[in-house]
């Protein structure tokens, strides 16, 4: 009997014989409890989200875009139960009002995490992972409350589509067989791929991804860099030597000293290739998007934010990073600029390493000053200047706790972690920062959520 | 202890496996080749056991998987060679050999166990010329808390040896390898080179040049024997040093045969090998980037011996590229085509590649690398590489030790399992996590036995001649233990006893020798001969410290099959006398001393070459530059690239002076050229009208002249697969002469990458029509451009215009009916002939049945000199990672396969049945995405077929392309039908690009030269630069362009032509991304 009627409930097209079992049953069961769904819930399946991404290596740029686009789903479908917040559909491109619910007793909360899962599941490689997770939660669902359970799950999966399809038209998808990056050998001031892995220069056509705020991935155009020259006087050469020094001097102090500490804990690189003869593995750690995401996640607990405003906050501040991510790629192949690795060990000291492992892509802006000055603007104007918080999101990956008295001193030791960490010029941190903020501003003056 | 107990079981499990697989098989088959005996039979109960332990480990130490050494020799001078193992951390171990496969252990009393902390290569030598052979262990020290010195133990000559390193100068303590004896500078004593190996950071490649900063550690030595004492002379000899310098092959030969003897060294991860030629003055030079276009990327174990029977000693290096579809899916391979550009081209390091590789000796002239052709490029994770005539037919066969405990470049592990177990442990706190260890897949494997041709042919006679059993072997020594003339193979495995075989060739005779000099040099190391039999010559080299970390026996083994009696053997002595010995016995062991110290000059051939290069190339000073476009950066699936296939040329009389010019049209962003002919040569000219043109890339021109000689076409095609910011690169144009005036007409057409151009004579109405063969449609390789002429010509009615990718065509009356008719060929498809009727072309069937390939080029000759004419074709050539043949032909799906507006072409070859991919994972999913989500794991992917990979119902969608031969070959003409006859062996090296017909002897008679190579592939199939040319006078007379002067080894050649220079033909050849050469003629 059991098994019956779980085979048969799951089937949305019921007969009018489930129908009548489906009565039975309801009946049968009338003291079903209403299924709860806390804040708790919802950080949940984004941390599992997190931890996907970084098994299945996701770039920061791409890793930006896999927490968007659920929280956005969610948010829709939130805001239906809360007149407290305003659609996002007219405010971000292109996305069309989400088909409404037309059963006002469907459990919001519910839908939204549905539709949070199963976006986030399209937009994964290991799908099973995301949906061996979704499988128990359905499971203890189900088990509290089918009917609640079905009619939320349905209503989810409907806005979920409504989102995928959303999504596929953000040029992601005819990004992937663009051309790869051609590597100009001549001109001594480009980008070139740096040791160990040599890869090729991820995403150079991530300024065509649709932005979901911006007018135009060029709309927050930094300046360019400082002049290339190798002339000891200029200004490109003296950032130079500034990365050079600043590393050798904090290598001096050695590994416990703070400048050394903060550029660890602001590796945020996904994919830290390790070769040790022929035994080859990686490191694997958080995007700085996903870390971004760890603090929103700190602040909205520390907060007490409830499940919605939960949502609200990861939303705004995962659509201010997807931006900023197109914003910072457009810099990065505009410019094209060799990272400091490569120039020292050309001219200056051939057995330099960086403290940091060089990401693979051209130099100029920060994109860790970029992100993080587009999310530290958008998580002060919903929770607040001087907010502090203790950032413990880089434990699983064996790194300390860190405080910050606010968003902003979080983001600036962001963009200067890449200095220490001898992988960014000054320049790129400064400039990348105000882009950052610049982006930050634009979602908070464009886009009306909370009411 | 754990460990072992894991590795017992598994190795049991495989071995019952392999046994009732093997059980089945021999059922059919007479027994095996070779016997492994047993431990327990033989008392040989050595095993080189390794233990893992926090503090070491395969993370602490690179080169913690490779082994211990083995030595053979008579140490006892009772006949039979002896056994010395060297353990990494147990103790050494000495077996005497009592005769009939029985051994006893002598380690502890003949006191050679050795103590150094870890011990590597072993060998046997007498370094103390008292006709007794001594031991030399070669250790690690100085890292990882590793003790003590290379040991030497001199022999007592009682079974006992004593400890004397220090006495000789040899108590060396380096991160060594192994050694090897030879007299480098001929002075009759046996001096040594000490291979060592780097430790140092693989992770950024720094400069090539650092080789040449001196390293005690790393950099090997060469040791100069100065009268029992051995000094260190490598610097002033000019052998690198550098802390970069992996060595793990060595192989001593004298590979010119100049009579001092060479050195070879291997060196793993990116630093170069090493080829040094000896100078004949104490000093070396090394030359590998003169002789060898690529490399082994990985180089392990290697071995010098002449494997095809025309006296030159041939090289064998070893590298870790697995042949079974599985772990080949799911192991790290070659670079991307971006990484091994920067390699090479930033960083100053030469053209490597993860395979096997097969160096044919061109009698001194750059090497043909074959070990793809050759069928011996992928024995997985291989040590050490031993050619002997196992089977003693006359040829040399090959063995191949290989294992490891555990693949460290598995892909899974590097990816997704090594992060989530060791994270940032290692970087951290240097712990290492013994669960992360246990998750590298294992690597224990059947060794390789290859039965060779004589040829350079091999093939894999694995459960046939050996018994597939899975093993870590490393070290490997041949020799005859048992004296009956076969030679035996012995191999030190890890955490298991060594593998001793037993050699039961019966029915065939051998001739072993071994020497006794009254020099420095007893055993007569560096000992040449050649043995004579019924007009064939085998040749031998005695340098018994070979193929990896070990010695083999010090004799020359030859086998000559039935034959009974010897023809002669000539020996050339170390110190360069010879004799030649005329009455020696099959079956026989002869020791031989020097008599008559006649002095031995080489034959010098006194023959001038054919051709002989033009150092001032008659002031045609060419050079063609591409551009920076990479295909692979476009199209990322893309089999090969097509924007290579410039320069375009041609040759006619352009300033209307009476004498023919050149036209060489350049790529993107590299104006045309025209060098006009004057008296003393040719002149580069000034076109303003050709400068403009610098934007297209021309891939092919053809030229007429007509009304005497006062007019003319000169019609230029273009290609470069670029479209860049406009279309104008693919612009086709036609330049002719009006009013007296150059001009250049551009031809506006829908852009294609042009592959042939030919301006065709009408003879009914003297006008002319010009056929532009189209190869391919810019970004959208697979979709097939039209063909099409410009004049009265045109195909007949109801013929598809879309030929295929065309490459070459030849106008030509095939059918005898007075028309010219034309024959087009081209990549993925048959040639194609049409039939000339008053103009219109009517495709005909000729071939009795289709020979789809991947031609590239195209030309008539009687090559059967029957009278009629026959067709040479140009194809890819059967050295290389495609596979075809007319059963099971080379697959390419072309389709749209994610919809996502931009096609892409799947290459599948055909493996024991199924088809699969032919290449992996990570560049599949580069351009189709949803791989990334269908496979989460690399050992879900690997092992699966394209079906598999991408369902049916995808592939069913897809435009297929088949090729069913890759050799280049010749259509016999029966008759006005046509059959395919593949050229020889020696012509299938690399892609033939372009053939010119002319009487190149001066005969009389009209011979065809053929050109090729090609570079424009991923790093995963190498470089195709080891066809030196060749001279095709007939079906059985072909002639190699090495032996003929041409210098084509490491280019890719576009064009050959013969121009006229005051009554003087000279061959004008012009390469891909190169300067043109000319040759004189010398005609005898």
């Amino acid at each position: 009997m059991m098994k019956f009627r779980f085979m048969k409930l799951r089937d949305p097209k019921n007969t009018p014989l489930v129908g009548l079992i489906l009565a039975i049953f309801l009946v049968g069961c009338s003291t079903s409890e209403p299924i709860e769904i806390s804040a708790e819930d919802y950080t949940a399946t984004v941390d599992k989200v997190t931890e996907i991404m970084v098994h299945d290596i996701f770039s920061p740029p791409v890793a930006s875009r896999i927490y968007a686009y659920p929280n956005v789903a969610a948010y829709e479908i939130m805001i239906q139960n809360n007149a407290g917040y305003k659609s996002l559909s007219g405010q971000l491109n292109q996305l069309e009002p989400v088909p409404q619910a037309n059963d006002t007793t469907i459990n919001f909360r519910l839908a939204s995490l549905v539709a949070h899962m199963d976006v986030s599941r399209t937009l994964l490689f290991s799908e099973d992972r995301m949906a061996s997770y979704r499988d128990s939660l359905y499971g203890v669902w189900e088990k509290t409350n089918s009917s609640e359970f079905e009619k939320s799950r349905d209503y989810g999966l409907q806005v979920s589509e409504h989102i995928l399809q959303w999504l596929d038209k953000d040029f992601y998808k005819q990004t992937r067989t663009m051309p790869k990056f051609t590597v100009d050998t001549e001109d001594p001031s480009r980008w070139q791929p740096t040791p160990p892995a040599y890869m090729d220069g991820i995403e150079p056509h991530w300024n065509k991804i649709r932005p979901m705020v911006l007018d135009s991935a060029a709309q927050f155009k930094p300046a360019p860099p400082p002049a290339f020259s190798m002339e000891k006087e200029s200004d490109f050469y003296k950032e130079l030597i500034e990365v050079y020094e600043v590393s050798e001097e904090i290598t001096k102090k050695g590994d416990e000293s703070e400048e050394i500490e903060i550029a660890q804990f602001w590796d945020c690189n996904p994919y830290v290739s390790v070769t040790r003869g022929h035994l080859m593995f990686a490191t694997k750690k958080i995007t700085p998007g996903a870390h971004w995401i760890g603090i929103t996640k700190i602040a909205s607990k520390k907060a007490e934010y409830d499940f919605d405003e939960t949502i609200y906050a990861f939303t705004k501040s995962s659509v201010a990073m997807f931006d900023a991510f197109i914003s910072c790629w457009d810099e990065k192949y505009r410019s094209n600029l060799i990272r400091p690795e490569s120039l020292i060990n050309q001219n200056i000291d051939e057995n330099w390493e960086p403290i940091l492992q060089t990401p693979p892509f051209p130099e100029y802006v920060s994109g860790h000053s970029v992100v993080s000055g587009s999310a530290a603007t958008v998580l002060t104007d919903i929770f607040g200047d001087n907010f502090s918080f203790l950032d413990d999101t880089e434990l699983p990956y064996g790194l300390p706790v860190r405080s910050f008295s606010s968003f902003n001193a979080a983001a600036q030791e962001a963009a200067v972690s890449r200095l220490y960490g001898g992988i960014h010029y000054r320049a790129a941190i400064d400039e990348g920062l105000d882009q950052g903020i610049n982006i930050g501003n634009l979602v908070i003056e464009r886009l009306e959520m909370k009411l | 202890m754990m460990k072992n107990r894991e590795y017992l079981r598994l190795i049991t499990k495989i071995s019952l496996v392999v046994l009732s697989l093997t059980f089945l098989v021999s059922c059919n088959n007479e027994d095996y080749l070779f016997d492994l005996i047993p431990a327990s039979k033989t008392g040989v109960d050595f095993q080189n056991n390794i233990t893992e332990s926090d503090q070491l480990n395969i993370l602490d130490y690179l080169y913690f998987y490779n082994g211990g050494g083995v030595a053979m020799g008579d140490i006892n001078n009772d006949g039979l060679p002896d056994l010395y193992f060297s353990a990494n951390q147990e103790r050494n171990k000495l077996y005497l050999n009592k005769g009939d496969f029985q051994f006893e252990d002598i380690s502890e009393s003949s006191g050679t166990e050795g103590m150094s902390t870890w011990n590597t290569g072993t060998i046997m030598a007498d370094f103390n010329n008292d006709g007794w052979l001594d031991i030399y262990v070669v250790s690690v020290v100085g890292i990882n808390d590793f003790k003590g010195h290379n040991e030497l133990f001199i022999n007592n000559q009682d079974n006992t040896f004593t400890e004397s390193a220090a006495a000789y100068g040899l108590d060396l303590q380096t991160y060594g390898t192994t050694a090897a004896v030879f007299d480098y500078d001929m002075d009759g004593d046996l001096d040594l080179y000490l291979l060592n190996h780097a430790v140092h950071t693989e992770e950024s490649f720094g400069r090539a040049q650092i080789r040449e900063e001196r390293n005690e550690k790393t950099g090997d030595r060469l040791m100069r024997n100065d009268n029992g004492r051995f000094v260190d002379v490598s610097e002033a000899a000019g052998i690198y040093g550098g802390i970069n310098g992996y060595g793990l092959g060595l192989a001593i030969s004298d590979f010119n045969k100049d009579g001092h003897p060479d050195i070879y060294v291997g060196n793993d991860f990116h630093e170069d090998d090493y080829y040094y030629l000896n100078n004949g003055d104490g000093t070396f030079t090394e030359s590998l980037r003169d002789y060898f276009g690529h490399t082994s990327r990985f180089s392990m174990g290697n071995d010098a011996a002449d494997i095809n029977n025309d006296g030159w000693p041939d090289l064998i290096s070893l590298d870790m590229s697995p042949e079974d579809e599985k772990v080949l899916k799911s192991s790290e391979g070659d670079d991307t085509y971006q990484t091994l550009k920067m390699r090479t081209e930033q960083y100053g390091y030469h053209y490597q590649f993860t395979r096997n590789m097969l160096f044919l000796n061109n009698q001194g002239k750059p090497y043909s690398e074959a070990a793809i052709l050759g069928g011996i490029s992928a024995t997985d994770w291989s040590w050490s590489a031993l050619f002997g005539d196992y089977d003693m037919d006359g040829a040399q066969d090959l063995f191949v030790s290989n294992g490891i405990p555990k693949r460290p470049n598995d892909l899974d592990f590097i990816r997704f399992v090594s992060s989530e177990e060791i994270r940032t442990k290692i970087n951290d706190t240097r712990l290492v996590d013994q669960t992360a260890l246990e998750m590298m897949p294992s690597g224990v494997v059947p060794n390789y036995m290859f039965k060779g041709s004589g040829d350079g042919a091999f093939e894999n006679k694995n459960n046939l001649w050996i018994k597939n059993i899975a093993t870590v072997s490393g070290a490997t020594a041949i020799g005859d233990l048992d004296g009956d003339g076969d030679l035996d193979i012995v191999t030190n495995n890890i955490n298991e006893s060594a593998g001793i075989y037993r050699n039961n060739t019966e029915n065939a005779n051998y001739l072993k020798l071994r020497f006794k000099l009254n020099s420095g040099n007893g055993h007569g190391i560096g000992t040449q001969v050649y043995l004579y039999q019924n007009g064939n010559v085998q040749f031998r080299e005695l340098y018994p410290c070979k193929g990896w970390q070990a010695s083999s026996e010090p004799i020359i083994h030859f086998g000559i099959g039935s034959a009974t009696s010897i023809d002669s053997v000539k020996i050339i002595w170390p110190n360069n006398t010879y004799q030649v010995e005329r009455n020696l016995e099959v079956n026989s062991t002869v020791s031989l001393s020097e008599k008559n110290n006649t002095p031995y000059s080489k034959e010098i051939k006194n023959e001038l070459p054919l051709f002989r290069k033009v150092s001032d190339k008659l002031g045609i000073t060419y050079r063609h530059k591409e551009d920076n476009h990479t295909d692979f950066n476009y199209q990322k699936l893309i089999p090969y690239e097509v924007s290579d296939r410039g320069p375009a040329l041609a040759v006619g009389d352009i300033d209307l002076d009476g004498k023919d010019d050149i036209f060489l049209g350049g790529a993107r962003n590299q104006k045309s050229e025209v060098f006009l002919q004057r008296d003393g040569g040719f002149v580069l000219s000034e076109y303003p009208e050709l400068a403009k043109d610098s934007i297209s890339e021309d891939v092919s021109a053809d030229f007429l002249s007509f009304r005497n000689g006062t007019q003319f076409v000169l019609p230029v095609g273009t290609g470069g697969n670029n479209i860049g910011n406009s279309l104008n690169s693919l612009k086709n144009r036609s330049i002719h002469i009006r009013k007296g005036e150059l001009i250049v007409d551009p031809k506006s057409k829908t852009p294609t990458n042009t592959g042939k151009v030919l301006v065709m004579k009408n003879e009914q109405n003297q006008g002319m029509s010009v056929f532009y063969g189209n190869h391919s449609t810019p970004l959208d390789y697979g979709n097939i451009p039209e063909s099409y002429f410009e004049g009265p010509y045109r195909f007949a009615t109801g013929t598809d215009n879309r030929l295929g990718m065309i490459t070459d065509a030849v106008t030509e009356d095939f059918d005898n009916d007075g028309q010219m008719d034309l024959i087009v060929v081209g990549e993925w498809m048959s040639p194609k002939f049409f039939k000339n009727n008053n103009g219109t072309f009517e495709e005909i069937e000729m071939l009795d049945q289709p020979v789809s390939g991947l031609w590239q080029s195209i030309i008539p000759f009687d090559i059967d000199k029957d009278g009629d004419l026959d067709y040479l074709l140009g194809n890819w050539g059967q050295n290389s990672k495609f596979k075809a043949s007319l059963n099971t032909p080379m697959r390419m799906y072309y389709a749209d396969f994610d919809e996502n507006g931009t096609t892409e072409t799947i290459i599948a070859i055909e493996k024991n049945g199924k088809y699969y991919p032919l290449l992996g994972l990570n560049e599949l999913s580069e351009q189709m995405v949803f791989l990334r989500k269908k496979f989460n794991a690399f050992k879900d992917f690997a092992g699966k077929s394209i079906e598999e990979i991408m369902g049916e119902e995808m592939l069913s969608k897809a435009t297929v392309f088949e090729v069913n031969t890759l050799s280049s070959g010749f259509l016999r003409n029966n008759d006005n039908s046509f059959n395919f006859v593949p050229f020889p062996k020696e012509l299938q090296t690399a892609p033939i690009m372009a053939f010119a017909e002319y009487d190149f002897n001066g005969n009389g008679t009209k011979s065809v030269l053929a050109a090729g190579n090609y570079f424009g592939v991923i790093p995963f199939h190498g470089r195709f630069d080891s066809f030196s040319g060749a001279l095709i006078n007939s079906e059985k007379d072909i002639t190699i362009g090495s032996k003929l002067g041409l210098d084509m080894e490491h280019k890719s050649a576009r064009h050959l032509k013969v121009i006229d220079l005051n009554n003087q033909p000279y061959l004008l050849i012009v390469y891909n991304n190169d300067e043109v050469q000319i040759y004189e003629i010398e005609r005898p």
